[in-house]
């Protein structure tokens, strides 16, 4: 059969002559790395660079005056003395900074998990009419400030606030309980409020490109609506709930408006309260730099876990 | 038997299946998803409740922002120092606010498009590489990248002034993940027929891309824009760091620094407007939306909005 | 060690400043770009000032001639804390120069002095007036950040303002700033739960931060310095600038003690709103906050007025302080910012200002036994306050702030490196919650 290149006029020839790309789409060599290009210039400059910035603040040293950071860039004299010192206080005098941050990260995720997973696939599954209403409600929470829903809730959760009236009028608990006390529970609640929506919608359109099918064969072949759940449906979207749980708790590691909003107490700070609090002092400019770098590699092992099922699923379509 | 089996989500019971009620109700797999149902309710009631009365509070006849007192319009535009109207810090909350969305919004959305075009059909280490960063971002907690951008722009890159311009290349680098990854997945279910159909047929590379795969992707665009522009509009972490003189202060900055003293009701009254903005961009972009895509879609294409995710 | 070596020779370089130049590597390049306050002409640490060792600042340059002329059509631009100057004041001032045609769209804040100072240093905000405090007044003229000040241009300070501050310890000769406002450090608390005479009759009221029956209703300031100098009136230490190692440690263990005693909550409005509120019982209290927290009360009833107190000990030994103003160097419109203090420093607008946001100034005008029996401006404007209120309540009389507290009280003033850096650690630990 006459191939493209007698169908084309003798200009695209020059076109063709240039590689063809495997697939064998009839495109330049440097055609699409070029799209990538302004993206690619831009997170080097302005995501890579700072990340550089920072490391070389943490190694680096004060000024004399101010004691604000001086960064070294040059990895010959940098100076491990303020890594060390942290390093020393996180194993040391600020462990249960970092298994109270573990602790209601995994905590809220798991939870956010098992809340957005359900409403997702009430929506996926069961929307029928009422879909698209669902689908908005469900997308409203991202434009509505998180901001003025907190305070919104700060205000609910006040002792003398609608959350404790209904409980004591319903005879729940006896007494109002003081929720903005500093309660580990509060702030999970805070976490959990605060990233959920980021995990609904992706979960969602996860569970909505199952194919009913299989499904149905699945209550064909007897399995009753439990069954066909764990058997079907919950395999199926793994990978969904994974880049769900990804997407959600990696920030949540470097959280620390919640605390400040939701808890005031130093009973329960965060990773992320103490990147700020050190951010905002004299002379500890450093440490904070060191602070952002145990997060950045702690968050690096579950990251790289996370793009090799990728790129293993992503090669396998 | 089949009668029974097929006639659907009315029948409240399966035939032919001992015990009472409870356990007959549990059987049956076309029953109505109750707890399901209540569970997803009850989520949009909690997700939304203390959005009704943030706005309930704007319209109090008190000072106070802890409990409804209505009705009074002193917050929105009578009191003469205080309300919105009359507020001139207010207003540049607002603005400022809008201006970062629209900016941050016009800049990411073209480069993330661009970028996953290119990341997808481009094979390589150096494609890995570039994948790597892009998805690194996307993790990243918001206070690592707003310190880092703070400290680049105060010892590396000083000519870049706190402020509006430093908030807006902050914020671009957080939001620029979004595009990247929402139309990386739409892509990769158009795949690559259509195109090579559309050469085959005669089309330029360029034109190829541009009348066959970009209004293919329409849907991943819009649905990218939209979480951009709301996302931004709520951002306070990266905008904090990086703000400067008290004009570059956006709403959410504002309302973060008022938590923690006393708020009047007038900032619920800001909240609300900028909300009521936010829904008519979203429902413009939303229309523009059914406009690009006439004949492409099925529906009110909401549900193809949602699922680009 | 290694490091240290490497740390030192570093440490070498920025001293010696210009030797930036003669090194030959990439590290000049990025000197010559790194900050300001790094490879500075040579200036050592600055002199830390005490009220027994005064210091006069060096004069970096000359201050502007008092014929220049008004900047017209200037944007005036503040730097300060927020909620810290009345608009109604500041509208004041811009109607004034109205035919100057100055504008004014906002005070540019600070949450910490730390993030004042490095806006400012940072050269990104460009300021006219700016706000110190006294522990930062050296290092700002050490850096050269800030400009003398023309006398002649403010003439309020010596017609209306305390003698005293015409030659502070910290500033002899004010030759950079001028007092703002004045105050002490105490403890708010709730009148219906600690009736007056009973904290008055009190050994240590200032314990009563680590008292258990108010736990969970125990508010202090983010302010490492304040909280910390409460730990060391608590026990008896009156060196708020101490750097002794058991003096320090003993604050130590205060405070870690104090969060499983009373489970404190740590809040900025301690005491301007969540005292007033019955949020809670007893806090760390700026004397100010306490005053002007009446307009916060809700509702705003008499009752709710009457509910907070302020307690300072009697004899008038307890921390005392005051705020400067003060005049960038980069500021584009100096000559306003004269104006600007001058107009701020004189009786009736430091007065009205006073009303408003509860912090005392130095006036010599102002009867201090009168405060409690005379009605400020804002309570005679405000809308949502029917009754009137005192500049200071009448029944916080140690709110008022005399001329001869100053030579009782006891002044926090800047630290040495190394001891700031021993305080901020002993704060990090509290905050972080150590030991809970």
């Amino acid at each position: 059969m006459s191939g493209p290149s007698e169908a084309k006029p003798a200009r695209r020839r020059r076109h063709r002559s240039g590689g063809a790309t495997e697939e064998g789409v009839l495109y330049p060599r440097w055609f699409w790395p070029s799209f990538t290009l302004p993206a690619s210039l831009w997170l080097a400059i302005l995501f890579v660079l700072p990340l550089y910035t920072v490391i070389s603040i943490a190694f680096g040293t004060v000024d004399q005056i101010f004691r604000n950071p001086l960064p070294v860039y040059e990895p010959w004299w940098w100076s491990g003395e303020q890594f060390g010192k942290v390093l020393d206080d996180s194993f040391g005098l600020y462990r249960h900074v970092y298994v109270h941050t573990f602790e209601y990260v995994v905590i809220a995720s798991a939870l956010c998990l098992a809340l957005a997973y359900t409403v997702a696939y009430y929506v996926a599954r069961f929307g029928g009419r009422r879909k698209t209403l669902l689908l908005a409600l469900l997308i409203a929470p991202f434009f509505i400030s998180y901001l003025m829903r907190m305070l919104a809730w700060i205000n609910l959760l006040d002792t003398d606030g609608y959350v404790n009236k209904m409980l004591t009028f319903l005879h729940v608990v006896p007494q109002p309980i003081d929720w903005l006390s500093g309660r580990p529970s509060t702030v999970v609640m805070g976490l959990i409020y605060g990233y959920i929506p980021y995990m609904v919608l992706p979960l969602y359109a996860f569970l909505d490109r199952i194919d009913a099918n299989l499904l149905e064969a699945g209550r064909d072949l007897g399995a009753g609506p439990a069954r066909t759940f764990f058997r079907v449906t919950l395999p199926l979207s793994r990978p969904g709930i994974l880049a769900a749980l990804v997407i959600v708790s990696l920030p949540m590691f470097g959280d620390y408006y919640t605390n400040n909003l939701l808890s005031q107490s130093p009973r329960t700070t965060m990773l992320g309260n103490l990147i700020d609090e050190a951010y905002g002092s004299t002379g500890q400019g450093p440490r904070a730099a060191v602070f952002v770098i145990i997060l950045m590699t702690l968050l690096l092992i579950p990251m790289f876990y996370y793009l090799r099922s990728t790129a293993r699923s992503l090669e396998t379509r | 038997m089949s009668e029974h089996v097929l006639s659907g989500p009315r029948s409240r019971a399966l035939p032919g299946t001992r015990g009472g009620f409870v356990r007959r109700w549990v059987r049956n797999p076309w029953r109505r998803p109750t707890i399901l149902a209540t569970v997803t309710w009850g989520y949009i009631v909690w997700s939304l409740l203390p959005l009704v009365i943030a706005i309930a509070v704007s319209f109090n006849a008190s000072r106070s922002s802890s409990s409804v007192h209505l009705f009074s319009l002193q917050w929105w535009w009578t009191d003469p120092s205080d309300s919105l109207l009359h507020d001139p810090e207010l207003h540049s909350a607002v603005i400022q606010s809008l201006k970062l969305s629209l900016s941050t919004m016009v800049i990411a959305v073209p480069m993330g498009v661009a970028f996953a075009l290119g990341i997808d059909r481009w094979r390589g280490r150096a494609a890995a590489g570039a994948n790597f960063v892009m998805l690194l971002s996307f993790v990243m907690p918001e206070i690592i990248l707003g310190l880092a951008l703070f400290f680049v722009f105060s010892f590396l890159l000083k000519f870049v002034p706190l402020g509006t311009p430093a908030q807006i290349l902050g914020l671009v680098t957080f939001q620029l993940s979004y595009p990247v990854i929402i139309v990386r997945a739409r892509l990769l279910s158009i795949g690559k027929d259509y195109e090579e159909a559309a050469m085959d047929l005669g089309a330029t590379p360029r034109q190829s891309i541009r009348a066959v795969l970009l209004p293919m992707l329409y849907p991943a665009i819009f649905a990218s824009a939209a979480i951009v522009f709301a996302d931004t509009i709520d951002d306070f972490v990266t905008v904090r760091y990086l703000s400067g003189p008290s004009t570059s202060e956006p709403l959410s900055v504002k309302i973060y620094s008022f938590a923690r003293s006393q708020p009047t009701p007038a900032i619920n009254a800001a909240a609300t407007f900028m909300l009521g903005s936010t829904i008519v961009v979203g429902l413009v972009a939303y229309l523009l939306y059914r406009a690009f895509t006439k004949g492409q879609r099925t529906g009110t294409g909401l549900g193809d909005l949602a699922t680009q995710f | 060690m290694r490091h240290v070596r490497d740390l030192s020779r570093r440490e070498f370089l920025v001293r010696a400043g210009g030797t930036a130049a003669a090194i030959p590597t990439m590290s000049a390049i990025l000197d010559a770009c790194s900050k300001p306050g790094a490879s500075t002409s040579g200036s050592s640490a600055f002199e830390i000032a005490t009220p027994d060792h005064p210091v006069t600042l060096p004069m970096n340059g000359e201050p502007i001639a008092a014929d220049t002329p008004i900047e017209q059509g200037a944007t005036l631009q503040i730097l300060n804390w927020a909620v810290y100057m009345w608009k109604y004041v500041l509208n004041q001032f811009v109607q004034q120069y109205g035919d100057d045609g100055i504008k004014f769209s906002g005070v540019t804040t600070f949450n910490n002095m730390d993030e004042g100072v490095q806006k400012l240093a940072s050269g990104k905000i460009k300021a006219d007036v700016f706000f110190p405090t006294i522990d930062v007044l050296g290092k700002l003229v050490a850096a050269d950040l800030l400009q003398p000040l023309n006398h002649d241009l403010i003439p309020a300070l010596q017609q209306d303002n305390w003698a005293a501050f015409q030659s502070p310890y910290y500033d002899q000769g004010w030759r950079y700033s001028v007092p703002y406002t004045i105050y002490t450090t105490g403890i708010g608390y709730r009148r219906d739960q600690i009736p007056d005479d009973v904290i008055h009759g009190m050994d240590n009221p200032w314990s009563l931060l680590w008292d258990p029956t108010y736990k969970g209703k125990v508010g202090v300031y983010p302010s490492y310095r304040d909280v910390m100098a409460i730990a060391l009136m608590k026990n008896g230490i009156t060196d708020l600038n101490t750097g002794k190692d058991a003096d320090l440690e003993t604050v130590r263990t205060d405070l870690l003690a104090m969060i499983d005693a009373v489970d404190p909550r740590i809040a900025y409005d301690a005491s301007y709103n969540k005292l007033q509120n019955d949020k809670f019982s007893v806090t760390t209290a700026w004397s100010g906050d306490v005053v002007a927290g009446w307009e916060y009360t809700s509702p705003a009833t008499q009752a709710a007025y009457e509910g907070f107190g302020y307690w300072f000990p009697e004899d008038r030994k307890g921390p005392i302080d005051n705020d400067l103003i003060a005049i960038p160097k980069s500021a584009e419109h100096p000559r306003l910012a004269h104006e600007f203090i001058n107009f701020w420093l004189s009786f009736r607008h430091a007065m009205d200002n006073f009303s408003w946001n509860g912090y005392q100034p130095p006036q010599t005008q102002a009867n201090v036994d009168a405060l409690t029996k005379t009605e400020g401006l804002y309570s005679k404007r405000s809308s949502s306050w029917a009754a009137p209120a005192m500049y200071v309540a009448p029944w916080m009389p140690d709110a008022a702030v005399r001329e001869g507290d100053f030579a009782i009280g006891y002044r926090e003033g800047p630290l040495p490196a190394d001891v700031d850096d021993h305080w901020h650690q002993i704060w990090s630990e509290f905050t972080a919650g150590v030991g809970s």
